[in-house]
């Protein structure tokens, strides 16, 4: 595939005798929206897992934007354009909202070995914070306690948090998980606004968003990816209808 | 001004808090005139030990409260100072070579120097090891280098064995001696102020941020694109090297160090300093000092059993007062 940004290439991970990825290899051309689908324990999250590099693959290659990333760690990876969020919101709890967002901003702008200069009122890492916090409307909650925030709006900080490593490619674990309807439709409307700025590879239950939102969709069932190919493809084929969508409602 | 900042100013609890630590400063400063004016001198001698141990209990906090390094092996920093202090004084004058090459000093500087440089690379050497665990790991691989350093000293049949060892007289600076308590008081004072003044700069700098963050989530960090152990190594060597030249100040206020200043049970007692006064504050540690060194002080005056009376207060306060004497910051 030209210009794909994102090669994995035959990975396996195994844990003792299941394969949680069995011989994956999946292209993802730049500027796309991939969509990831599959059942509970199809290997969508140890895919993104290895992906990052917090877990290593048994067997297969991973390239990023033509370079083999196999065996760079995940902070390695972060600095090469490769984010992600996670399922489970993963955020700096008793920090405010801001500070969440400053420390993903200031990794990339200057070394932290500094021991001196207040960082709360350094211009190069806040403006960038508070311009990142307006866009996923969270600026109003700037000073407020991470913890403190809603589910909803922790979910919208767990995105903006990756997007502060300023990615060239999001994986976003169910970035949807545990939303009303409301606190989704918010979370769509963010997403299509960085679509086709960064690549993403988008796993998620919520088939709604998933195929809005997709160019791209590939249905990994058991390690195993059954199909790959456009939504309307993906929607009809016979296959996929049977594994996974459950025959006729998608 | 950030929206915190200004809130507080409405609320005037900032400028309270002003107040309260510009009091204590105030008293902190009166405490040894007030002391000999009413005929207490010997509480002066007190004092210093409170204000060695705060120095101690709070570069126990910049690990464990700021980086979220629980480690139970802190005293060894603190005794190795000590005793670096102590074995250069002691080759002073005895006129001889420390391992036949290093000659001994009696100037408080470079003993000082000398401490915090000893300190500081045990701290890095240990930690590079501890901290590739964390949690209970952590707490236990501490224990066991401090109580690895606690027995070579016991072994160290030169400089005193189990017996410890005593500095013939205090060091001295450009002509003073801390060999008196008032001095030696000011001194620490200082030193504690001079600490205060770095530790709050420390705390919001990048570095700060970075450490405090690791210990909110060390996962979300490495996703950011940190390399949280070198950061947290950093803050342990740091934090190492503050205990050693506290261990260099209490060799010269007790002249006389011994392996109990590295034993384990040393490190709880500042462990004790920091829970009781509030992890992560900037003044808890101070507050747990003072309070700590000041109940087994009076307690021990009126009764043998004292420790049966400061345990149960102990819990009483941690159990009412579950963010520290210093309160929330």
């Amino acid at each position: 595939m030209p210009n794909a940004i994102l090669e994995i290439d035959n990975v396996v991970k195994r844990f003792g005798g299941v394969a949680a990825t069995d011989g994956v290899t999946l292209h993802i051309a730049e500027g796309q929206v991939h969509g990831l689908i599959g059942p509970n324990g199809a290997g969508k999250t140890t895919l993104i897992a290895q992906l990052s590099g917090e877990q290593r693959q048994d067997s297969g290659r991973i390239r990023f934007a033509g370079e083999d990333i196999s065996a760079l760690s995940v902070a390695e990876r972060v600095h090469r354009g490769l984010a992600r969020s996670f399922q489970i919101t993963e955020l700096l709890p008793s920090m405010t909202v801001e500070d969440n967002i400053a420390l993903a901003i200031q990794a990339r702008s200057g070394h932290s070995y500094r021991f001196w200069r207040d960082a709360r009122i350094e211009p190069r890492v806040r403006d960038p914070a508070r311009a990142l916090l307006e866009e996923v409307m969270l600026n109003h909650r700037a000073s407020t306690r991470a913890a403190d925030l809603s589910h909803g709006e922790q979910r919208q900080l767990e995105l903006a948090m990756a997007l502060g490593t300023a990615p060239r490619m999001l994986l976003l674990d169910e970035p949807m998980a545990g939303m009303g309807m409301e606190e989704s439709q918010k979370m769509l409307r963010l997403l299509q606004r960085f679509k086709g700025k960064i690549t993403m590879l988008l796993v998620e239950h919520d088939m709604n968003t998933v195929f809005s939102l997709s160019d791209r969709i590939s249905v990994l069932v058991y390690g195993r990816l059954v199909a790959s190919g456009s939504p309307e493809d993906i929607r009809n084929s016979a296959p996929v209808r049977e594994a996974y969508l459950g025959n006729g409602d998608a | 001004m950030t929206i915190a900042e200004a809130v507080v100013l409405v609320t005037g609890r900032r400028t309270w808090r002003d107040f309260a630590v510009l009091g204590g400063a105030l008293i902190l400063i009166a405490f040894p005139l007030i002391a000999q004016a009413f005929g207490y001198s010997f509480l002066v001698s007190i004092g210093g030990r409170m204000l060695i141990y705060a120095l101690a209990a709070s570069s126990l906090n910049l690990a464990l409260g700021y980086g979220g390094m629980v480690s139970l092996g802190h005293a060894a920093f603190l005794g190795l100072g000590g005793y670096t202090a102590a074995i250069l004084t002691f080759h002073h004058f005895d006129d001889s070579l420390l391992f036949g090459f290093i000659p001994g000093t009696n100037n408080a500087l470079i003993v000082v120097m000398a401490s915090m440089l000893v300190a500081a690379l045990f701290a890095a050497a240990t930690g590079a090891l501890a901290l590739r665990t964390s949690g209970v790991h952590f707490l236990m691989i501490t224990l066991a280098f401090g109580q690895m350093i606690y027995y070579l000293f016991v072994a160290l049949k030169s400089y005193g064995g189990d017996d410890g060892l005593r500095l013939r007289r205090a060091n001295e600076f450009l002509g003073v001696s801390l060999r008196d308590d008032v001095t030696l008081y000011y001194v620490c004072l200082a030193v504690l102020f001079a600490y205060f003044v770095l530790a709050g700069r420390f705390i919001n700098s990048r570095f700060g941020f970075v450490v405090r963050g690791s210990r909110e989530s060390e996962r979300r960090m490495a996703h950011f694109g940190y390399r949280t152990f070198c950061y947290k190594l950093v803050c342990y060597t740091i934090a190492g090297s503050v205990a050693g030249l506290a261990g260099a100040l209490l060799a010269n206020h007790e002249r006389f160090v011994s392996p109990d200043l590295m034993h384990w049970t040393k490190s709880s007692e500042l462990l004790v300093m920091v829970v009781l006064g509030g992890i992560a504050t900037r003044y808890g540690a101070l507050i747990g000092a003072i309070v700590l060194i000041g109940m087994e002080s009076l307690l021990s005056s009126i009764t043998d059993h004292w420790m049966f009376v400061l345990g149960p207060l102990l819990v009483a306060i941690v159990l009412f007062n579950r963010r520290g004497l210093a309160g929330r910051e």
